[in-house]
């Protein structure tokens, strides 16, 4: 063996923490070591061309790279493997960054704990074996859950770029939230229109399929060659997909769960969607006194919706001016923790409505008591620090995002991940807001986060176009890790048949002994633990590599 | 720490790529600080853990091994987690009669959950520590 290690300083991000000279100094001495060096962005691409020439020039045939994460970069550094002539599965990418640097504080224990982890990461790359990707045709369509206007506009990019859409919407009719509001600011148009417009011109493509009232049943397949079931009242259909964008939603907050607000209880309590459907069902005088109180449903603790859900303070002044236009007489007053009308233009609208007399007083409202003549407000003004008791004719609600329940259910069918408000989880935060861990799906609009109109539509086409790029390829490379099995060791015991998930596993009556069926074969790697005779082994992650890796964390060095 | 005699446990975990290893990468992007002897192997589920590694690890010296994975039903691979269930409770049945069953944790963190990571190996790591000084104390 004769391996290279790279190891990155992240900048400041690692070697703030890990004295990365004094690793490089080690690992030189270790044999079979030919290369041991430390820089300051491997990633960077006079990082790559280091890496690249020790490779040609030492013929190194392990390259150890200890950095980031595994996830972040993969693709990267495996192509740079494979640029230098070596086969891209003897890449060890050691995590001293997310798992090492940045969980401690202390330089001598952090040093200590990235040598053990990179100790690990080389005996274990010791025992690779060059591996080949297998390379499959990719399905050039897409499914969209979700019609509303995030999906719309991924639907519409995805089929004006030629992929054959498939669009699902749960309701009898497209559009979503959006088409439930009397205006969406800063446009004033009706959603109603905003929505027609994208609908219709989604019909007039010919490569859309719109199924209304249909839910998803069933959902397999890897990225390129996803079989997803449909269903309708009780008709089934089967379809076959390259990729899938989600984009489910939210459900608005019910304000009912907290019996305080008197929500439902009482007609003078309103929330802000219900208003939207118009100011003329009010039934209250030409001069009304009205509070609006900002955060219901978000940024709360008492009901575990700690997140702000960034429309409602932008709608409470929405809801503020239509009714100062209405009742140029009104008295109005807004309640609110802290205003973040973020989007554009956000800012200056919040300031156009207090010139028209809305008044914004800071602090919480605390109770809420509906009497005959009136509703009684109380709480306490944060800025004067003094406690406030008012009169009010009307209530308003500005309420915040939900996620729907129904979000568990499809992320299990999906096999993607939820965050801890029940909102689906991107693959990063910063670096892939669109991606979710399984490749071929990604999530787009308020389904993965509270977002306003803009936002999700923006998010639905970046989705789109991501997935786009990577349909419009052709093809996909698979991962070769699946199981293979030792004829010389296999007893034929058939235990690992039993235990395997995918049913990939079949046993050969004439010699006796089981073999795997690679396409149908998920990798989990669950028949080579159950194993009695070490037969059966998962690529990339033989019994070999990961002992070792355990030798490499706990040997006495 | 202040007492240099004091010792510290090395705890080796295993983690499924698709939750727990991602709940480590988030605990590290925010910074959440664990002990320095915690130290994670990637697997790709689980079900890959062979109670033999569990040994393995223990008998090279680690205080305590963690396998954790997704939490019911919610596994990359259908069922993989129900295997490893069964798989670490036998094994611990087996430690019971060493009474070295507390050396062997089974937990379920999805990969939203860095915090429920932190806390799980923080106890775990308290734990183990407490045991590791008792002939240290009066």
């Amino acid at each position: 063996m004769k391996a290279g290690i790279f190891i990155c300083h992240c900048g400041h991000n690692i070697k703030h923490t890990v004295d990365v000279r004094r690793l490089s100094e080690y690992f030189k001495k270790i044999p079979g070591v030919e290369v041991a060096i430390d820089y300051a962005f491997v990633c960077s691409e006079p990082g790559q061309d280091i890496i690249k020439e020790s490779i040609e020039n030492k013929h190194l045939d392990r390259v150890v790279i200890a950095s980031c994460t595994p996830s972040l970069h993969g693709d990267l550094f495996k192509d740079l493997l494979k640029k230098s002539g070596i086969n891209p599965f003897y890449l060890r990418r050691v995590s001293i960054r997310e798992h090492c640097s940045w969980v401690g504080d202390d330089i001598e224990a952090n040093t200590e704990k990235a040598k053990r982890l990179i100790l690990s990461g080389l005996y274990s790359a010791s025992h690779y074996i060059p591996l080949e990707e297998k390379m499959v045709e990719v399905n050039k369509s897409a499914l969209v859950i979700g019609g509303g206007v995030s999906g719309l506009n991924a639907a519409l990019f995805l089929a004006k770029m030629g992929i054959k859409v498939y669009l699902v919407e749960r309701e009898e009719e497209l559009g979503g939230h959006v088409r439930l509001l009397n205006s969406v600011w800063p446009s004033k148009r009706s959603g109603r229109e905003i929505v027609a417009e994208m609908v219709d011109e989604l019909n007039r493509l010919a490569n859309v399929d719109i199924y209304t009232n249909t839910t998803i049943t069933n959902f397999e397949g890897f990225f390129g060659n996803y079989q997803v079931t449909l269903k309708k009242g009780e008709d089934e259909k089967k379809i076959i997909v390259g990729g899938v964008v989600v984009a489910t939603g939210f459900v608005p907050f019910d304000p009912s769960i907290k019996p305080e607000l008197h929500y439902n209880k009482d007609k003078r309590i309103v929330t802000t969607l219900d208003l939207e459907k118009g100011l003329e069902t009010l039934e209250i005088s030409k001069k009304p006194r009205v509070a609006i109180l900002h955060c219901i449903g978000s940024r709360d603790e008492t009901i575990g919706k700690s997140y702000c859900s960034r429309i409602c303070c932008i709608n409470a002044i929405k809801t503020a001016e239509a009714l100062k236009e209405k009742y140029p007489e009104s008295y109005i007053e807004s309640f609110y923790m802290d205003v973040r009308a973020h989007p554009k233009g956000g800012e200056e609208y919040f300031e156009s409505v207090q010139e028209k007399g809305v008044l914004f007083t800071r602090g919480n409202v605390a109770e809420i008591i509906p009497t005959d003549k009136s509703i009684i407000i109380r709480g306490e003004d944060t800025l004067l620090g003094e406690v406030y008791e008012k009169e009010f004719d009307l209530v308003v609600l500005s309420i915040g995002m939900s996620s729907p329940v129904e979000n568990k259910a499809l992320g299990q069918l999906l096999k993607i991940s939820l965050d801890k408000d029940g909102f689906f989880l991107e693959a990063h935060i910063k670096l892939r807001p669109f991606d979710t861990a399984v490749k071929g799906i990604f999530i787009a609009g308020s389904c993965s986060g509270p977002k306003d109109a803009e936002e999700s539509i923006n998010h639905g086409k970046a989705s789109a176009l991501k997935l786009f790029g990577m349909l419009n390829l052709g093809y996909t490379f698979v991962d070769p890790f699946i199981s293979y099995v030792d004829p010389k060791r296999c007893s034929g015991c058939r235990q690992c048949e039993e235990a395997c998930i995918a049913k990939a596993i079949k046993f050969d009556e004439k010699l006796r002994i089981v073999k795997v069926e690679e396409a149908a074969c998920m990798g989990c790697g669950l028949c080579n633990a159950t194993c009695p005779s070490s037969a059966i082994s998962l690529k990339g992650y033989f019994d070999s590599y990961i002992s070792d890796e355990i030798s490499g964390l706990l040997e006495i060095a | 720490m202040s007492d240099k005699t004091e010792r510290e446990p090395e705890i080796v975990g295993f983690a499924c790529s698709y939750c727990t290893f991602k709940a480590s990468e988030m605990a590290g992007s925010l910074r959440m600080k664990y002990p320095e002897k915690v130290r994670v192997i990637q697997v790709p589920c689980s079900s890959r853990v062979d109670p033999a590694f569990v040994i393995k690890a223990i008998f090279e010296g680690a205080d305590g091994v963690f396998v954790s994975g997704c939490h019911p039903g919610d596994c990359h691979f259908i069922k993989g987690n129900y295997y490893t269930r069964r798989k670490m409770a036998a094994l611990k049945e087996m430690f019971k009669a060493f009474s070295m069953d507390g050396k062997v944790k089974l937990f379920w963190i999805s990969a939203a959950e860095a915090r429920r990571f932190i806390e799980k190996i923080t106890n775990m790591y308290n734990e183990l520590r407490e045991e590791k000084n008792a002939g240290k104390k009066n």
